[in-house]
């Protein structure tokens, strides 16, 4: 068996080809993508670096959210830092007052968060089993990116019910929810409906506009303690 | 203190060459001969026997003093040993404790996924590669595919391995902890904690991944199977691409 496995073209030794058959053909080299260089270096490097390029990282797909545009460099390197300071932020700006005595409608904390992962990972599976192309965590990234319009509304909403709570602020609030939903939306169809084929593009943006719909409104119904 | 010890002097040959087997069990075979004696001189030719128990014999493998401890240090990266394990125990007592935090439940939860966010961090980008020579992340090509790709390093290579030591402080803590963070959510639902149920839940989420990331990585340390041919670069590494489950 070995000498078999170290001698792999010994029984071609008596093959003999005739010289008026050309012989041709194409070399390739799989080449690796030009981040294995950079994977090499980055084994040995300094722990400061690796954590400023991780935050670089997260802070230009912010800006990414701002200026919706599709580009394929931002969605390579996902990263789940984004969705989990958003998601914290809107649980905890949801908090206030009337979650905490249960009886009123302000959703707890938990729930908050149950919404946001769970309806990610659901939307995801969709999108997965009508054939799209982006991977799972792809595409966690884009919707927990994408809930970055809500989260200002939801501190403009704060700020605008201290204010005081009557029809001139509820016209107020619904209208900046009404604005961040559409900017969410839009921002990430940008990005998931271009991996869908061209049929099946409404299929796969319907549950995420049902799922900023839930969280707009729960946005927009938030009241603060009495 | 092994090397400013006369070789000869104080000990019988055979401990001492037992204790230098010992500690240099992978540099043993990289020693140039006549820098230590055998057990049994006879059987050398003349030049390579060296003095007899009467004379001093200064071992000098490494010039710097530096080196020679690093190299015979217990652990080598301290700082890293200890964030490996401190994020994760900080995490299991405050849920322990969270009674004392605060009586709501917000501030615990958001402590405790803030804690196990870092340690997912730290483990899987620092101390993997610090300690044990491991790593694993995400890359997607340019056509959209996902790949899992697993990294170990051969551990002929460089002076900056973790320890023996380094090594069992890591899977100790890799393995010991999402086992009792599964015990507590069983405690949790046989409560009918429902709230804690879910934080139970996202921690063993977090900690599993990096645990199953690092078996799998063990795994491919151990089968050796070399990288692509278009990587000039990765001799020393051994690797392996994978899709998870079918659909990560």
């Amino acid at each position: 068996l070995s000498d078999e496995a170290s001698r792999p073209f010994a029984g071609l030794s008596d093959v003999s080809i005739s010289e008026d058959i050309p012989v041709e053909g194409d070399i390739s080299v799989p080449m690796g993508s030009s981040r294995r260089d950079d994977e090499f270096s980055t084994l040995d490097e300094p722990v400061k670096e690796t954590i400023l390029r991780d935050l670089r990282a997260v802070g230009n797909k912010f800006i990414h959210v701002l200026y919706p545009k599709r580009s394929s460099a931002l969605l390579r390197d996902w990263d789940l830092w984004g969705p989990l300071l958003l998601c914290v932020t809107l649980a905890l700006l949801l908090q206030g007052g009337s979650a905490d005595s249960d009886d009123q409608g302000g959703p707890q904390f938990a729930e908050v968060f149950v919404i946001i992962w769970f309806g990610s990972i659901i939307i995801t599976l969709n999108s997965k089993l009508l054939g799209g192309t982006i991977s799972f965590f792809q595409s966690l990234c884009v919707l927990g990116y994408c809930i970055m319009p809500l989260t200002v509304a939801m501190a403009v909403c704060r700020i605008v019910l201290v204010g005081g709570s009557g029809p001139v602020s509820f016209g107020v609030r619904l209208v900046v929810v009404t604005a961040s939903f559409g900017w969410s939306t839009f921002a990430s169809t940008a990005f998931l409906a271009d991996s869908q084929p061209a049929n099946r593009k409404a299929l796969v943006v319907y549950p995420v506009f049902l799922f900023y719909f839930v969280i707009g409104w729960m946005v927009l119904t938030f009241s603060p303690a009495q | 203190m092994f090397y400013s010890t006369p070789f000869f002097s104080c000990k019988p040959r055979f401990l001492m060459w037992m204790q230098f087997l010992r500690r240099h069990r992978r540099s043993y075979f990289t020693a140039t001969p006549g820098l230590f004696q055998p057990y049994n001189t006879a059987t050398l030719p003349p030049y390579m026997a060296m003095a007899d128990d009467t004379e001093d014999v200064e071992l000098d493998f490494a010039a710097d003093e530096q080196e020679r401890a690093r190299r015979s240090a217990v652990i080598r990266h301290p700082l890293a040993s200890f964030f490996h394990l401190f994020f994760r125990v900080f995490a299991i007592v405050s849920y322990l404790l969270c009674d004392w935090i605060s009586e709501n439940f917000a501030p615990c939860f958001v402590l405790i996924i803030t804690l196990l966010s870092f340690d997912f961090w730290s483990v899987k980008n620092v101390t993997g590669r610090l300690l044990v020579g491991l790593r694993w992340w995400n890359q997607i090509d340019d056509d959209g595919k996902s790949l899992w790709v697993f990294e170990a390093k051969k551990s002929s290579k460089g002076n900056n391995n973790g320890t023996d030591a380094e090594a069992r402080i890591f899977w100790l803590g890799l393995i010991i902890c999402p086992i009792i963070w599964i015990f507590f959510f069983f405690t949790s639902l046989f409560s009918l904690k429902i709230k804690w149920l879910s934080l139970v839940v996202a921690s063993i989420s977090l900690q599993a991944a990096n645990l199953y990331g690092y078996l799998r990585c063990k795994a491919v340390g151990e089968d050796g199977q070399p990288p692509d041919t278009g990587s000039f670069t990765g001799q020393h590494l051994l690797q392996r691409p994978d899709i998870i489950f079918g659909i990560l």
